[in-house]
């Protein structure tokens, strides 16, 4: 039987490497890497070699993984559920990308700047509506964790994020493989081949 | 009336209580440039919403009368069987919150009572709209003041979708990439405003406007230059055109940086339209800095120009899948070229010196992972197009195989193709000019 955890977190990672597989899917390395051989040799997901190369899906990865998520909501029963958290998600969605943007980018005199970080003070208030934004967040992934339950490790890796960032670690909110947006979009992509959409 | 004024000339530009967009219109209508008829529900009316949590007594009579007005004017009916009036009902604050609050187009019904009853839902959503968590944190992170309110703008629909002769556009009155005077901006034939700011259609270059409707071209000319007279200050636009005839819809002064910024300031001052310590006031150290950035040369033929979203210049082979890009980072910088990004994408955005989105905005996710990684980036570079089967970018004008080597700007967004000059120093005769002015005796 196909390995829907790992194929569907690879699926939602997108083309990335073993220890990222790991930590998303909960799972240990070596036990990661065996299931990731084991859909390789069905020609699932594929290693490509070389520096920029990592575990992604093959074309009959997607196809397979895009199957198996639908039957697995069409046995949840839960699609109403999924689709209403995914219009809340949406309306959280583009308030994330401002304040992505607004950790980057910091119009000065009306030029915009990249963001030094020098003003400890505008970046508190970045900070804080990212916080706030995270307990609206917090609804959604509760509604989504009972639809699905699969859905519960994003909040454990949100909220990681959140607090690496709210301990100092700042670059955890827009600027790492595990940051507060990365998790975030990949959220997205989730409730997008989960609902089977388009982007 | 207390909450609703009518657009005129004769109103007093405050956009404490008119809004930007509202104070602006009556601006343009006093410089002489067509605006639809319309009123503006001002600010005061949302701040007693946003106390109350219900519109405020005695506006419903003030919309009623307003229409009625409205309905002379235009000699159409509201909620009327032929021809009615249909109308655009939109945010405008007095400090600019682009994109944070709602906007309806189009608003009327079958009688006269659903459209009344739909104009009132709308500008309560309007004024709602103020408090959405989203403009929350706008105002939070940009400290602007929670209890300023947004007024409405209510004007009679004008229609860029009517006919061959109808369009929507943008337009500076200078090039806000370089301030060369000339007119700069995007057109949208037989497409409504919504269209053009969206990034998904590919719009035409403003001077399109010159061979297809030269009527219009000269209108929009003049009126470029009269709103630059009277702002005394370059100035961006926004219009619709109607069966051939030109509607100012926004007009908003200043809004260049860097080099533009300079360019602009010494060529006002040239004009005798500002004078030279008044040219030295508007750019600032940081404008100053900014000027000094490192960008493709001015006067570099342009390919596409989206925004720039991430700063920086980079020249690479294109190429047009996330596996090409990771494959051909190998032998040398890469230019990925995507219609968007996805995390599908990770492995190309990572092995990528540039990247270009050819839709979506600066806050998409191109954008913020480029930022992330500090790579330049132009997103919404819509006059290209990707064909992923044959590995080509097209642009209306030609066709570049992948590995084609292009530059690109995350600065000012212009996307060109080969190996292009680079400098620091564009800004260079003016930058020293300006600098002489702000030396005493100089």
């Amino acid at each position: 039987m196909t390995d829907l955890p790992v194929l569907h977190t690879l699926r939602c990672l997108g083309f990335t490497d073993l220890d990222r597989v790991a930590d998303a899917a909960g799972l240990t390395t070596p036990d990661t890497e065996s299931r990731l051989i084991d859909l390789a040799v069905d020609g699932l997901v594929t290693r490509t070699p070389g520096a920029f190369g990592g575990w992604g899906l093959t074309e009959a990865g997607k196809a397979a993984d895009a199957r198996l998520v639908a039957a697995e909501l069409d046995a949840a029963g839960t699609r109403r559920e999924v689709t209403a958290a995914f219009e809340a998600f949406l309306v959280l969605n583009p308030e994330l990308l401002d304040l992505c943007t607004a950790w980057h980018l910091r119009p000065v005199d009306g030029v915009p700047e990249t963001n030094d970080h020098t003003d400890t003070a505008y970046d508190a208030r970045v900070l804080a509506r990212f916080v706030d934004l995270d307990r609206r967040a917090a609804d959604v992934c509760a509604a989504l964790t009972a639809a699905l339950p699969r859905f519960g490790r994003y909040r454990g890796r949100l909220t990681a994020a959140l607090d690496l960032a709210r301990a100092g670690k700042r670059e955890h909110l827009a600027d790492t493989t595990t940051s507060y947006h990365s998790v975030w979009f990949q959220l997205h992509e989730d409730l997008l081949v989960t609902l089977g959409m388009p982007r | 009336m207390t909450y609703v004024h009518r657009l005129s000339p004769a109103l007093p530009v405050d956009a404490g209580v008119l809004g930007g967009k509202g104070s602006g219109l009556v601006t343009l209508m006093r410089l002489g440039l067509p605006v639809p008829a319309g009123f503006v529900v001002s600010t005061a009316a949302c701040r007693d919403f946003l106390r109350d949590g219900r519109l405020p007594g005695g506006l419903a009579v003030e919309l009623a009368a307003a229409v009625r007005d409205l309905e002379t004017a235009t000699g159409r009916t509201f909620g009327g069987a032929d021809r009615p009036l249909r109308v655009s009902v939109r945010s405008g604050a007095a400090v600019s919150m682009p994109g944070m609050m709602n906007t309806f187009l189009d608003v009327g019904g079958p009688s006269a009572q659903t459209a009344a009853d739909r104009l009132r839902a709308a500008v309560e959503a309007v004024f709602a709209s103020w408090h959405t968590p989203r403009a929350t944190s706008y105002r939070e992170v940009h400290d602007v003041p929670h209890d300023l309110g947004t007024a409405v703008v209510v004007q009679e629909m004008v229609f860029g979708d009517r006919d061959e002769h109808s369009g929507s556009g943008v337009a500076f009155s200078r090039d806000p990439g370089t301030g060369v005077k000339a007119p700069y901006g995007d057109v949208l034939f037989g497409h409504r405003g919504d269209d053009v700011v969206s990034g998904r259609v590919a719009t035409r270059p403003i001077e399109a406007l010159a061979d297809r409707e030269p009527a219009v071209w000269a209108a929009l000319l003049d009126g470029l230059d009269r709103a630059e007279r009277h702002y005394r200050d370059v100035c961006h636009v926004e219009f619709t055109v109607e069966s051939g005839r030109l509607w100012f819809l926004q007009v908003r002064p200043g809004g260049l940086a860097g080099r533009a910024a300079v360019r602009v300031a010494v060529d006002l001052a040239d004009e005798g339209i500002i004078d030279r310590a008044t040219a030295v006031r508007r750019v600032s150290a940081r404008q100053i800095r900014a000027a000094r950035v490192p960008r493709i040369r001015t006067g570099t033929p342009v390919l596409a120009r989206g925004v720039g979203a991430s700063p920086g210049v980079a020249t690479g082979r294109i190429a047009v899948t996330a596996d090409q890009a990771a494959r051909m980072a190998a032998a040398g910088p890469v230019i990925l070229v995507r219609p968007h990004t996805s995390p599908l994408d990770m492995h190309g955005l990572a092995a990528a010196a540039g990247i270009v989105t050819t839709i979506g905005g600066p806050t998409s996710h191109a954008a913020v992972v480029a930022r992330s990684m500090g790579r330049p980036a132009v997103v919404g570079a819509t006059a290209l197009t990707v064909d992923p089967a044959t590995g080509r970018v097209h642009t209306p004008d030609g066709s570049f195989a992948e590995g084609t080597v292009f530059t690109i700007d995350g600065t000012g967004g212009e996307v060109v193709a080969g190996p292009a000059e680079t400098t620091t120093d564009d800004a260079g005769p003016h930058l020293s000019r300006l600098l002489g002015w702000a030396t005493p005796g100089g």
